[in-house]
C-alpha cells in the first residue's frame, strides 16, 4: 500500500503517475516570525512596501494578459490590486513594526487579523466575504517576501501541479505543456480547475482533503482520476497496477475520440441526438471535439453567482449570442435560471430555509422575481436571432407555473416588439421534468409545451426522498428504481403521445448501464458531460434498438431494483465488457453501508 | 440631523460646500442596489488617491479614510445610505467634484 491515499471528487478523467509540484502552498503558519534590532526597523518597513509593490506589479502584468472574454476575472484581479495599494494595509503593518519591533512576514500576518476582527462585524455577507481577497493577497505579499515568486519558473520535466486552490490569476502563467494532472484542497464539481484540466485534457481530482498535509514538493504520486484518488508514494505493484490501467484507457480514449464525430445511430438504424450539458461559453471546444451535436444543456447560473450584482440584459445577450453563433446551426438548450434562494450570493442570500430543497428556489424563485427573470427571458429572445435556440424552465410543477411562465414571457416579446428591438419569438419553449407531480401530468403538460427534458439527477432525489451527498441513505440513491424506470417511460410516453421530442439530461445519460434501456423507451435525445460523449456513442452505435426494447421489457417485469441492476448489470457486462472497465456507473451497491450505531 | 434628512428628496447629491477652513463638503447617497460593494469600493479608492487632498467618507457613526478600499468595505454602506465626503488639501474642490461624480454615475452599474 502506498503511504498515503488521499481521496477527492474527480472532474477529470484519467489517470497521471509523476512528481508533485506544489504552487501557492498556504503558507501561513510556517512564516518565520522574529524579533528584529532597533536599527533595522526603517529597512524592514522598506522591505515590506517593496514586496507589496511587487505583488501590486505581478498582479498588473497579470490583468494586461487577461483576454477580452474573461472580464469579470481582470475585475477581480483590479480589486486585488487596489487592496495591495491601499495605504492603510501597509501603514498598519509597518506600524506593527516601528512598534513592536517585529519582521515584515510576521507584521502582515498581524494586520491582516485585526482586518480579519474588523470584517467580522460587518453585517453584510458579501462585503463580509471580501475578506478572502485581502487573505489572497497577503499570501502573495508573502511569498513576494520570502523571496518565492508564485510563478513556475523552475519546473524541469513534467510534474503534477498541486495547490490549495487554483485561482483564475493563477492560471494565467501556467506552463501547460508541463503539467500531467492537477489537485487541488479546494473545488467541487464545477470548479475553474475542472473547466481547465478538461479543455487541457489532463486528468484532475479536486475536494483533496489533507492534499498540503501529506505531500511533500516533489514526492512521487499517483492521480487516479478515474477512482477519485491521489497514491501518495506508491509501491511497485501500485505503479505496475496503475501504468498499464493508464495505458489501457489512453488506448481505449483514442479509440472512441476517433469516431466520435458519427452520428448517435443503432446498427438497426435508430438515430438519437447526443447533445452536451455545459455552464460556461469555454466549454464549447470540449463538446465539438468530443463529437457533441449540440448543446441540450446550458446551465445559466454562472453569470449569476460570480458577481456582486446581478447580469444586464446587454451583457446576457452577448454572453448568449456567442454560444448560439459558434453552435450554429447545432441546437444550444438555454435552461433558464435554476438558482434557490441560497446560492444567490446577495442580497436573498440572507433567506434562512429549513429545507432549500423544497424550499424557494429555481423557476418560484424566479416567478417571484419576474424583473430579473424577464431580463433573462428577454436576452434569449434577442439571442435566438443568430442561432439555434430553445429555451427550457426548470423544476415546472404543473401546468399552472408553465402558465404563469409564459405569460411572462409572452409580455416580453409584446415589449421587444413595442421597442423595436430585433428577437426570435418562435423559439421552442419546453420543460424539465425533474418533480413527481410533473410526471404524473406529464400527458396535460405535454399538450402545452414543445419538448420534454427529463432531468433524473432531482427526479430520483425526489421520487424516493433521498438526498444523495448523505452518507447514511445515500445506497437508497437507485437511479433503476421500478418507480424510477416506470416515470421515465410514462414521460417519454405522453410526450410522444402530444408529437412533441423528449431528451434527458441527468448522469443517467451517461451511465453506461442506463442508457440501453432509455433508448429502448425510445428516448429522442441523451444530453451529458461533453468527455462522455464519445463512449455513450460507441454503445449506441454497437447496439440494436431490438435488444434495447427486449431489455427494457425484461426490467419493466422486474419487481425490485436489486434484481433490476443484476439483470442490467449482467446483459451489459456481456454486451460491452471493454467499455465497463473505465465506468464507474450510478448503479453500483444497493446494499446498506455498515449499520449506523 | 442625520445625513439621510440633510438630502433632499429624490437627490442623491449636493452641491459641495466650501468650508471655514481650506476644506470642501458634499452629501451623497448611494445609488447602487448592493451598496458600496468591492467593484465601486475599488473604483472610489482608486479615484480618491490620485488626489493630494485628505480625503474622508462618513456616515452618521463612522468615518473613514476615502483613499483605502478597506475601509471602504468596513463602512458596509448599504444602497440608500447618506454619505458625507469631505476633503481637505490644495486640490479639495477637484476631488469632491470628482468623488460626487462617481456616486451621481453610480460608478457606472446600471442598478
Amino acid at each position: 500500500m502506498a503511504r498515503t491515499v488521499l481521496s477527492g471528487i474527480p472532474v477529470s478523467s484519467g489517470i497521471a503517475i509523476g512528481k508533485a509540484y506544489f504552487m501557492n502552498r498556504r503558507l501561513a503558519g510556517a512564516l518565520p516570525r522574529q524579533s528584529i534590532a532597533a536599527e533595522l526597523v526603517d529597512s524592514e518597513k522598506d522591505r515590506l512596501a517593496q514586496a507589496m509593490a511587487a505583488a501590486a506589479q505581478e498582479l498588473a502584468d497579470v490583468r494586461a494578459k487577461v483576454p477580452a472574454e474573461l472580464r469579470e476575472n481582470a475585475l477581480i484581479i483590479d480589486s486585488h490590486i487596489t487592496i495591495l495599494r491601499d495605504p492603510k494595509l501597509l501603514a498598519a503593518a509597518q506600524r506593527f513594526i516601528h512598534e513592536m519591533h517585529i519582521n515584515a512576514e510576521w507584521a502582515l500576518i498581524k494586520a491582516v487579523k485585526d482586518l480579519e476582527t474588523a470584517f467580522a462585524a460587518i453585517g453584510d455577507a458579501y462585503i463580509r466575504e471580501r475578506i478572502q481577497d485581502v487573505r489572497l493577497v497577503a499570501d502573495r505579499v508573502q511569498a513576494k517576501l520570502l523571496g518565492i515568486g508564485p510563478g513556475m519558473k523552475a519546473i524541469e520535466g513534467r510534474i503534477i501541479l498541486l495547490a490549495f486552490d487554483l485561482a483564475p490569476a493563477d492560471t494565467v502563467g501556467l506552463q501547460v505543456d508541463k503539467i500531467m494532472a492537477l489537485s487541488t484542497r479546494q473545488g467541487g464539481k464545477t470548479s475553474h480547475t475542472g473547466i481547465l484540466a478538461r479543455s487541457l485534457q489532463i486528468p484532475a481530482i479536486v475536494g483533496v482533503d489533507g492534499l498540503e498535509e501529506n505531500v511533500e514538493d516533489g514526492e512521487f504520486l499517483i492521480v487516479d482520476a478515474l477512482g477519485g484518488k491521489v497514491l501518495v508514494d506508491p509501491t511497485e505493484e501500485e505503479l505496475d497496477h496503475y501504468a498499464s490501467l493508464k495505458y489501457q484507457f489512453e488506448s481505449y480514449q483514442k479509440s472512441i475520440i476517433k469516431n466520435c464525430h458519427l452520428p448517435g445511430e443503432t446498427i438497426d438504424g435508430y438515430r438519437v441526438q447526443v447533445h452536451a450539458n455545459i455552464e460556461l461559453f469555454e466549454e464549447v471546444s470540449q463538446v465539438l471535439d468530443h463529437g457533441g451535436e449540440g448543446i441540450g444543456l446550458y446551465r445559466t447560473e454562472y453569470s449569476y453567482m460570480n458577481r456582486p450584482e446581478l447580469p444586464t440584459e446587454d451583457d446576457l445577450v452577448e454572453e448568449y449570442m456567442d454560444l448560439a453563433s459558434i453552435m450554429v446551426p447545432r441546437k444550444v438548450v438555454f435552461r433558464t435560471l435554476d438558482l434557490g434562494a441560497d446560492k444567490f450570493l446577495h442580497p436573498e442570500g440572507a433567506l434562512d430555509e429549513r429545507n432549500p430543497a423544497m424550499g424557494l428556489r429555481s423557476i418560484r424563485f424566479c416567478l417571484q422575481r419576474p424583473d430579473m427573470f424577464r431580463t433573462q427571458m428577454r436576452a434569449i429572445l434577442r439571442a435566438a436571432v443568430v442561432g439555434n435556440v430553445s429555451m427550457m424552465y426548470p423544476m415546472i410543477s404543473g401546468l399552472r407555473e408553465l402558465r404563469q411562465a409564459n405569460r411572462l414571457l409572452w409580455q416580453c416579446k409584446r415589449e421587444l416588439a413595442a421597442e423595436g428591438v430585433a428577437f426570435n419569438g418562435d423559439i421552442p419553449v419546453g420543460i424539465m421534468i425533474e418533480l413527481p407531480s410533473a410526471v404524473m401530468t406529464a400527458e396535460l403538460l405535454a399538450q402545452e409545451v414543445d419538448f420534454f427534458s427529463i432531468g433524473t439527477n432531482d427526479l430520483i432525489q425526489y421520487s424516493l426522498g433521498i438526498d444523495r451527498t448523505n452518507r447514511l441513505v445515500s445506497y437508497l440513491y437507485q437511479p433503476l428504481h421500478p418507480a424510477v424506470v416506470r416515470s421515465i417511460k410514462h414521460v417519454v410516453d405522453s410526450a410522444h403521445q402530444a408529437g412533441i421530442e423528449v431528451s434527458l439530461c441527468g448522469e443517467v445519460a451517461s451511465d453506461p448501464f442506463c442508457v440501453p434501456i432509455l433508448l429502448g423507451m425510445q428516448i429522442d435525445s441523451l444530453s451529458m458531460n461533453p468527455q462522455a460523449i464519445p463512449g455513450i456513442k460507441r454503445i449506441i452505435r454497437q447496439t440494436t434498438m431490438a435488444e434495447c426494447k427486449n431489455l427494457l421489457r425484461e426490467v419493466l417485469g422486474c419487481r425490485t431494483v436489486s434484481r433490476i441492476n443484476r439483470l442490467v448489470r449482467d446483459s451489459i457486462f456481456q454486451r460491452f465488457p471493454e467499455e465497463l472497465t473505465f465506468f464507474s456507473s450510478l448503479i453500483e451497491s444497493d446494499e446498506a453501508p455498515t449499520p449506523y450505531v | 440631523m442625520t445625513n439621510n434628512d440633510k438630502l433632499p428628496e429624490g437627490k442623491d447629491v449636493t452641491q459641495e460646500t466650501q468650508q471655514t477652513d481650506n476644506s470642501v463638503c458634499a452629501l451623497v447617497r448611494v445609488a447602487n442596489e448592493l451598496g458600496l460593494h468591492a467593484r465601486p469600493a475599488a473604483r472610489l479608492a482608486q479615484e480618491a488617491q490620485k488626489f493630494e487632498s485628505v480625503i474622508v467618507l462618513a456616515t452618521d457613526s463612522q468615518q473613514v479614510d476615502a483613499k483605502s478600499i478597506l475601509d471602504i468595505l468596513t463602512l458596509a454602506a448599504p444602497r440608500g445610505c447618506g454619505l458625507t465626503i469631505k476633503a481637505s488639501g490644495e486640490d479639495a474642490r477637484a476631488a469632491v467634484e470628482r468623488l460626487t461624480g462617481l456616486f451621481r454615475e453610480r460608478f457606472g452599474e446600471d442598478k
